[in-house]
This record gives C-alpha cells, structure tokens and sequence, in this order.
C-alpha cells in the first residue's frame, strides 16, 4: 500500500473518530441528563426570546432522532449554544486568543519534553545499569506519580514566592500597557517560563522510559552487533545505528501522548490561572456552564484526533518499512 | 492415589510457588520498598480516628492558618481545623476510590477483552473501534464532564474513572485472550466438546490472571491520581475529605500568596508516596510476571 492510500485511510479513520465524537458528546449533554433543557437553556440570565430562539436551534421540542440530526449538523460548525456565563456564543469562546495560548503552552512543552527525554533516556540507555540510569528511571518514575498541580504549587511556591522571580498568575500582567511588541513578548514569556517548566517536568518521564527501552531493544538487534563486529566506532553505533532507530517511535508517541498532554495541560492552566483552554474548563465546571463545557470538550478531542493523524502520517513517511 | 493425597500434594505445590514468588519479591527493592510505604498507609487509612488527634469536623474558628506548633503537628487550614488528621482522613478516601475504581476497570476491561478476543468477528471489530476511541480521547476533561453532569458523590467519581480507563486493560486482556484461544490445550478441550463458559473459565481466565493482576494495580495508581485531579479541580464529594480537594481549599483560600507552605506540600506529598508505592509494586509485579524484563 503506498503512502496515498495509507494517508487516504487514515483520514476515513479520523472521519469515523470524529461521529464517534459528536455522538458521544450527543450522549453526554442531550440524552443523559434528564432534562436536557435544564443543560441547554433554563439560565435565568437568558431572555424569553433568547431561550426560544435555543429551543427552535436545538430542536429539543422534536423526536430524539432528530435531535441527533440537527446536532450533527451543528457540531460541523461548532454551533453549541450560548455560554451561561459569558452570555456570548460558545464558538466566539473558544476559538478566541485562549486557543493560542494554550498552543502555546502545549507545544514547547511538548517538544522540550520529547527532546529532554530523548536525551536523558539516550544516556541512560548507553550507560545501562549505572548510577545515572538508575536514578534517571526513578526520577521519571517520581515525576509520573506526582500531580502535576502540585509540581505547579511548589514552582510558585519557590519562584514566585520565595525568591520573587517569576510572576504569580495569569498570562500577561493586569492592567499594563506596552510600549512596543518586545515589551509584551518578555511579559509574556515571563509569565509562561513557570507553566512551560511544570508541563514539561511532568511529561519527559514518559519519554525518557519509552526511549531507554527501544534503544536497549535496538542494541540488542543483530545489525548492531554486526556493527560492533566490523569495528565501527561506538559513536557511530549509538548516533547512527542506535538512536535512528530507537527514535521513531517517539513520533507516534507524541501524538497519543497529545490526550495525556491536554489533561496536564488543563491542570496547569488552572493552578497557574493561563489563559487558555484548560482555564476555560474551570470555569465552565464551576458556574455549570454546559454549553461552554460541551464546545470545549468537543474541541479538545478533534485537537487530539487530528493530532494522531498527523503523526500517524509523518511515521509512515518516516519509515518506509511500516506500510499497513 | 486418593483424591485426598492429590488435594495434598496441590495445596503444597501452590504453597511452594507462593513461597518461590515472595522469595524473587523480597529481592526486587523497589517492590519492597513500594510495600513498606503501602502498608504504612493502609495502616493510617484503617486506624484513622485512633491516629488522628483531631476529626475532620473539629473547627477551631480562632486559629485559621495557624502554623505547625506542638498543638498542631502541621498547621491548621483557612477553618482551623488541624491539617495532620485532615491528612490522615484523606487516606481512607484516596485508598477507597482508587482500589475500588481500579477494580471496576479491570471487570469491565477484562470481561470486554475475554468476549472481543475469544468470540472474534464483528463484536471485536467494534470493541476495538471502541477502545481505539476512549484510548485517543483526552482522559481528565472527558472525566470532568462526566463528573460534572452526574455530580459530586465518591460513587460517582469512582464510576467516572473506571468508565473512562477499562480500555487499556481490555487492549491488553485481548490480545493475551487471542493468544491462548489458539493454543493446542484449548483446541483439545473443544475437541472434547467443552462449551464456550467452561473453555473461558478453565483455560482463558486463569493464563490471563496474573496480567490482571498487575494492572489492578498499576491503576490504582492512575485511579488515585484522577481523583486527586478532579477534587483539586473542585469536582470531589465534599462529605469526604480527600487530598486532592484539601489542595483544592488551599488554592482557593490562597494559601500560595500567603506562602503557608505547611498547607500545600502535605498532601501532594502524601499522594506522591501513595502512587509512587502503588507504581513500584506494579513494576515489580510486572519485573516477575514477564521475565524476559528481569535481565535488563
């Protein structure tokens, strides 16, 4: 199978993950609760006109069948209604500058995590069985049984309160005005250095683990010690035989790590109070805001879908021995 | 030889390979030391009200965010009340929900897993379909819609946790199902004309067990983590006290800002060395179930 159909398949893949989706969110907000009304429009902010015009956009007076029909056509356009706290339409939220900024969060994090854990578990794995190996595994080990709300305290705690040199909250400082593009570029990485640096403390354990054991498979493949035989230097074998090799899965897993990412994600956000996403969902839970809820979750598992897509298509680039 | 003797001679063999299993335990130190720290929770979580100089309702309004002194060991919260038997109330809440939510997981995991892997076909295309799905969706906010839908309860936030985590073991349980259905001794059991209960029960279940084992474990660990996660994100029941919700309280009643340290390191300590014990005993197990690990 070429790289066209493989790339053909797996966005039918990504189509079906995408009804299973809105069908399960379908579930969760119209047919699970009792009273879907009470989810959807019962907010005493709301107008007498408002909750009509909900009514009529929902379809909720119609056959349940129906309900799912419209329902569907209304998840393609992220139409989930209007957020009771807010007052403003769901889509307007959530594709707002919160989006980006939790992109901003979750990729540097994400790619400095891969990066440090390739490295480390590189060296563990070269050095097998030394001090350094063993304490970098329990080390990850640590890091992955520890909330990562907590590792976000105590970074606030120590930085911010104690020595005084990382902000509090938030993502930018209230209230100020910048005089130019730099001054809000150094604003607002100061305040993302404490949320980038807990995400990615929690999240390069699992990398480090994944990476310390595909080298030690490698290592134990008939062409390395082939590799060895002819003499090659112990360079060449670990940079160009080993790690080549060993690293490939990585790939695939940042994309399912994209899902345990978004979850650390909306922890951090919340401890640190990051405009983002993850913040959002606080919120939402909070104040009961359903609608809000429902645009968000929605919008946070099509980001995890199409994220394991895409690295499902860059691996089978990358390897040409895995054609499914 | 007599049934009697036969009984005998099991009973000694299955007491030989416990014995053979604790010996290789016992040499596995992080094992030990995940089941030193274990034990001591299990303890704290069991004799609470005897351990505890205080209850988890006994408010001393005077003295909110007092810090450790001699009349308490760890400080007092925004209520006065004492941090360290809060801390030691919490135990029995995290043990609860994360044994029993890890247990809901690997039932339905393993009932799921046994039915895809033995009966085929098109159940399995869908069970796999599903366990595809649940495995890529993002774990905690699918967790924090269900929890705020049905509500704040320890029932519920045990149900949430298992529902959104069975389909990494049925994953597994599948494929080990898939495996042993092929071998020679289940092939000769339906020649015999076995049915399909007897051949699950005889030959499936038990060569799946120790993997089941393993994983009630390993997600006990993840199981406390959740819930943990959710009270910290104000989702827990607040009839039982727990440590993700006294950080929780910490947050909102800004313990940071006031840097009452004596309020914040407790329990994400205290959930720390929980899952952190619960990890290594799970690896451990995982070290003697599969061997081929052992040499690295």
């Amino acid at each position: 199978m070429g790289l066209r159909e493989f790339v053909f398949k797996r966005l039918i893949d990504g189509a079906i993950l995408f009804f299973m989706t809105v069908t399960l969110n379908f579930f969760l907000f119209r047919v699970m609760p009792g009273d879907p009304t009470a989810f959807l429009i019962e907010n005493p902010k709301f107008t007498a006109e408002t909750r009509k015009a909900l009514l009529k956009l929902f379809g909720l007076d119609k056959p349940l069948w129906e309900q799912y029909l419209i329902y569907i056509k209304n998840s393609f356009t992220f139409n989930f209604g209007i957020s009771f706290q807010y007052l403003a339409p769901v889509r307007d939220l959530i594709f707002s500058v919160r989006l980006l900024n939790t992109l901003a969060l979750m990729i540097p994090a994400t790619l400095l995590a891969t990066i440090l854990g390739v490295i480390v578990g590189t060296v563990a794995a070269w050095r097998r069985g030394s001090k350094f190996d063993s304490t970098s595994t329990f080390v990850s080990l640590v890091f992955y049984s520890t909330p990562v709300y907590w590792i976000g305290l105590l970074v606030m705690l120590v930085f911010a309160y104690y020595l005084g040199i990382l902000p509090f909250r938030g993502s930018i400082t209230p209230g100020i005005k910048y005089e130019n593009v730099f001054q809000f570029a150094a604003d607002y990485l100061w305040h993302l250095t404490g949320p980038l640096l807990t995400l990615t403390l929690v999240n390069f354990g699992g990398y480090l683990l994944i990476m310390r054991s595909n080298l030690l498979d490698v290592f134990s493949q008939d062409y390395i010690v082939a590799a060895r035989a002819k003499g090659l230097s112990e360079r060449t074998i670990l940079f160009s035989y080993g790690m080549r090799n060993a690293i490939l899965p990585i790939v695939t897993l940042t994309g399912l790590n994209m899902a345990f990412s978004i979850s650390g994600a909306v922890l951090t956000e919340t401890v640190f109070s990051w405009y983002g996403m993850g913040r959002l969902i606080y919120e939402a839970v909070n104040q009961r805001d359903y609608p809000l809820l429902e645009g968000i979750f929605f919008l946070l598992a099509l980001m995890v879908i199409i994220a394991n897509i895409i690295t499902d298509i860059i691996y089978a680039y990358l390897d040409p021995r895995i054609k499914y | 030889m007599n049934k009697e003797s036969v009984r005998i001679k099991k009973i000694k063999l299955f007491g030989d390979r416990v014995l053979e299993f604790a010996r290789i335990y016992y040499r596995n130190k992080y094992g030990l030391a995940g089941l030193i720290i274990l034990t001591f929770f299990i303890f704290l979580a069991l004799f609470a009200p005897f351990i505890a100089p205080y209850t988890p309702s006994d408010t001393f309004l005077a003295e909110p965010f007092s810090p450790p002194s001699s009349k308490f060991l760890l400080g007092t919260d925004e209520l006065g009340r004492d941090i360290f038997s809060l801390l030691i109330y919490g135990t029995w809440t995290s043990m609860t929900v994360g044994v029993l939510a890890s247990l809901l997981t690997v039932i339905i995991g393993t009932f799921v897993g046994i039915y895809a892997g033995y009966y085929g076909g098109i159940v399995q295309s869908i069970l796999m379909r599903l366990t595809d799905f649940f495995l890529i969706l993002p774990a905690l906010p699918l967790m924090i819609v269900l929890a705020a839908i049905l509500g704040p309860s320890i029932w519920n936030i045990i149900f949430v946790i298992s529902i959104v985590s069975w389909p990494v073991t049925a994953r597994v349980i599948m494929s080990q199902t898939l495996s042993v259905k092929e071998s020679s001794y289940v092939e000769a059991s339906k020649a015999l004309g076995a049915g399909d209960t007897y051949i699950i029960f005889r030959h499936i279940l038990p060569n799946v067990t120790p993997l089941i084992f393993a994983y009630v474990i390993l997600n006990i660990a993840g199981a406390i983590l959740a819930e943990a996660g959710l009270s910290f994100l104000g989702l827990g029941d607040p009839s039982h006290i727990s440590w993700g919700m006294m950080l929780y309280y910490a947050d909102q009643f800004g313990a940071l800002v006031a840097g009452i340290w004596w309020y914040i390191l407790p329990p994400g300590l205290a959930i720390s060395l929980l899952v952190l014990s619960f990890m290594m005993i799970g690896y451990a197990l995982d070290e003697i179930i599969n061997p081929r690990i052992r040499r690295r």
